[in-house]
């Protein structure tokens, strides 16, 4: 052997082992195994909290090892990845490691019940009739085209007539639809990551929008507007929420392109982006009566939410700050409306109050007390906005996985030989065999049934 | 009547009917072999009806909505398709010495459903969806098939180790018991249903998601779990069909299959946080 050809040979002999580590069950069963075990872990530690959280939780080394580690956002974590990544491989080399048989199975057919044929076959059965052989055929192709509903292939011998049935030669492909909807899936979720984005805006009654925040934190122009005409919310009688919605303009151009009013489960598109109800919320513009410590009114004031105002007669300027449809007191009961209002007095510094319902809300040294007059409440609408330019290819993949495993079990390629020859006597002689690639018991006893009622023509006619 | 009496009659049904079932077991009669069948499926009924009631009953309080969603109504239906399933099974195969392995898992998870508050509760918006019955409905068929295959795989063990042990004896008891074959069969062919299923619902799970939240995957412990459940499958299928995995080592890897399918459904519920929570008690 010359040194080049060893050196090929050594060549290819690990391109093999290469070969074979990709195509192998342990491979796959492994990779199960890690991903498995990995998803376990990420479903303990809670994944893509706030920092914060996990400070309160464990001790700083351990956050600061977890984040070290991708353990804080494991399932995008280049391990994680790389392991699908290798499933990804495992399966696309099995499916090329498996296709040149999968075809050979569907093509190459053989037609004709020989002896050798004969010899092989699990389900064979002989019969004799002592009946003119058109007879005989033609009952056997009317019970044999019971099962099998495709023409047979019919070969002409000199002594003997073949007829080949064949059913479900397709459900071989169902190996192909399982194991490439995976990397159809894999396909459709990264180009959904590349192309794609994930964000969300807050949009008031009344207001305009044309840019998004993205999730990674970045602000996205739509090329479009959207505007919400108007917000509302229906409570059962338990006070949990039973609809929210909202009732959305996309304007391009100046123009209203769509008008619709989404809300929880039913979605706006508009140019591949898509519009969520997610949340919802609302703050006041406040009108305030001011008293003094005597509780003598001193005039009202207007207070738009977020604008500090000068108030009648003071020093001092107030801001509406925040404001909660259900606040809980420190007691833990149920307060009713509130609202948080900054107070910003010369000299000394910025306080913050609550004002609960209907009950005045004091400052600090109890020298002015607030008293809600009117409150009129601006909504606005939690939207999650999303393009998903890969959401379909992902379907497509679904679509293929259930289609071949459905095939995969409940569809089978069916095999029947019927030859209709003579016996040494002059006979008539029939014989029949079969084969299947999956769920041999029961196709065993579809034989037997096949067989039965062949049997049966010869004792009516005869 | 109101839907939790009929509830609370399916429950001594099905406590008679695995009573019957272990009786059979002992004494094999075959009259006593057809009233196991009949009470099990007299459970069935009666507790289809408990659940076409509160359907309806949730239509009368004006709340309108299948009963598939909190804890207590996916147990009550677990219960019911385990039966259902068991059922299709021991007509199949006749498979009638199982029953006593299966049996007790409507009756105990019934009981256990009992346990939990249940009162018709109006939907959150997100559950408000006609997604709602199709992914409930295939995820829980799929954990049912699972759970038949893990009554029918203990008994496989317990029948394998009983042979070993006293070859002898083994007419005694476990000569009545399903041939080992038979079980090592049944265990596969559940699973060969309840695979496809889990598989729709996963599916219908994220295509749901995908329209109330805007994302078909969020790695939520629920999904991820299920995922976890769908690999050990594929495994058990995988080296079934190509490496020819039989007998005790298939018969294992169910039992850890439904084992991660159970803490799929209520250990996720109870334990973990996420998306799912309002399968949980509170």
């Amino acid at each position: 052997m010359s040194e080049e050809i060893k050196q090929e040979k050594k060549g290819r002999d690990s391109i093999d082992k290469v070969w074979d580590f990709f195509t192998s069950l342990k491979l796959l069963i492994f990779l199960l195994l890690v991903l498995s075990l990995l998803s376990v872990a990420g479903t303990i530690i809670e994944q893509n909290k706030p920092l914060p959280e996990y400070y309160n939780l464990f001790r700083p080394e351990t956050v600061e090892l977890f984040s070290k580690l991708g353990l804080l956002d494991m399932y995008h974590s280049w391990w994680f990845t790389s392991c699908l990544a290798l499933l990804a491989l495992n399966i696309i080399a099995c499916t090329m490691e498996r296709y040149p048989f999968i075809l050979r199975g569907m093509k190459s057919q053989q037609v004709v019940l020989d002896e050798k044929l004969e010899a092989g076959l699990a389900n064979l059965a002989k019969m004799k009739y002592n009946l003119p052989a058109e007879t005989v055929e033609k009952q056997v192709k009317a019970i044999a085209g019971k099962d099998f509903t495709g023409r047979p292939v019919v070969t002409e011998e000199e002594h003997a007539r073949h007829f080949f049935y064949e059913k479900g030669k397709y459900s071989r492909l169902s190996f192909f639809l399982t194991h490439l909807s995976v990397i159809v899936i894999f396909i459709g979720a990264i180009t959904g990551s590349l192309i794609g984005f994930k964000g969300y805006v807050n949009i008031n009654e009344g207001e305009m929008i044309s840019s998004v925040q993205t999730r990674k934190g970045e602000t996205r122009t739509l090329g479009f507007s959207v505007k919400c005409n108007s917000f509302s919310v229906d409570f059962y009688d338990t006070g949990a929420p039973k609809d929210y919605r909202s009732d959305l303009a996309i304007i391009k151009d100046g123009k209203e392109a769509i008008r619709k009013t989404i809300r929880v489960n039913d979605p706006l598109s508009y140019e591949g982006i898509t519009f969520y109800q997610s949340s919802y919320g609302g703050f006041p513009d406040v009108t305030f009566e001011i008293r003094d410590r005597n509780g003598v009114s001193r005039g009202t004031v207007f207070a738009p939410f977020g604008k500090q105002v000068d108030i009648p007669g003071g020093i001092v300027r107030i801001e509406v700050a925040d404001y909660q449809e259900h606040f809980h007191r420190p007691d833990g009961s149920e307060g009713g409306p509130a609202i948080g209002v900054n107070i910003y007095s010369a000299g000394a510094p910025p306080e913050g109050i609550w004002i609960v319902g209907t009950q005045p809300g004091l400052n600090r040294d109890g020298t002015h007390s607030f008293v809600v007059k009117d409150m009129k409440i601006k909504r606005y609408t939690g939207l999650q906005v999303n393009k998903d330019p890969g959401v379909w290819i992902v379907w497509t993949g679904c679509v293929m996985l259930v289609a071949g495993i459905m095939m995969a079990f409940f569809m089978a390629h069916k095999k029947l030989w019927i030859r209709i020859g003579k016996d040494k006597k002059g006979r008539v002689e029939v014989t029949t065999g079969g084969t299947t690639n999956k769920n041999k018991q029961a196709f065993s006893s579809e034989m037997e049934r096949l067989v039965r009622s062949l049997r049966e023509i010869s004792e009516e006619v005869s | 009547m109101t839907n939790s009496l009929l509830f609370g009659i399916s429950i001594f049904v099905y406590f008679f009917s695995m009573v019957l079932y272990v009786s059979y077991l002992a004494f094999r009669s075959e009259t006593l072999g057809k009233i196991c069948t009949l009470a099990l499926l007299a459970g069935v009924i009666i507790e289809t009806a408990a659940i076409l009631l509160r359907w309806y009953e949730s239509y009368q309080m004006g709340i309108g909505r299948a009963p598939l969603t909190n804890l207590y109504e996916s147990l009550v239906f677990f219960a019911l398709t385990i039966a259902i399933i068991y059922l299709v099974m021991e007509r199949k195969f006749g498979i009638k010495t199982a029953g006593a392995f299966v049996t007790p898992f409507p009756f105990i998870i019934m009981a256990y459903a009992s346990l939990n508050p249940n009162e018709i509760q109006p939907l959150v918006p997100a559950l408000q969806s006609n997604w709602l019955i199709s992914h409930v409905v295939t995820c829980f068929v799929g954990y049912a098939a699972f759970a038949v295959s893990f009554g029918v795989s203990v008994l496989y063990l317990f029948k394998v180790n009983a042979e070993n042990r006293s070859l002898k004896q083994a007419g005694a008891f476990s000569g009545h018991l399903p041939s080992s074959d038979l079980l090592d069969e049944v265990g596969y062919k559940t699973i060969a249903i309840g695979f496809p299923l889990l598989t729709i619902g996963i599916i219908t799970g994220a295509f749901w998601a995908n329209v109330a939240w805007g994302t078909y995957w969020s790695w939520d412990p629920k999904e991820t779990w299920s995922l976890i459940v769908w690999f050990i499958y594929a495994a058990y299928l995988h080296a079934r069909i190509t490496r020819g995995w039989r007998g005790k080592k298939a018969a294992a890897l169910s039992i850890v299959g439904f084992m991660a399918t159970i803490f799929c459904y209520l250990g996720v519920n109870l334990i973990l946080s996420g998306l799912h929570s309002y399968g949980g008690t509170t």
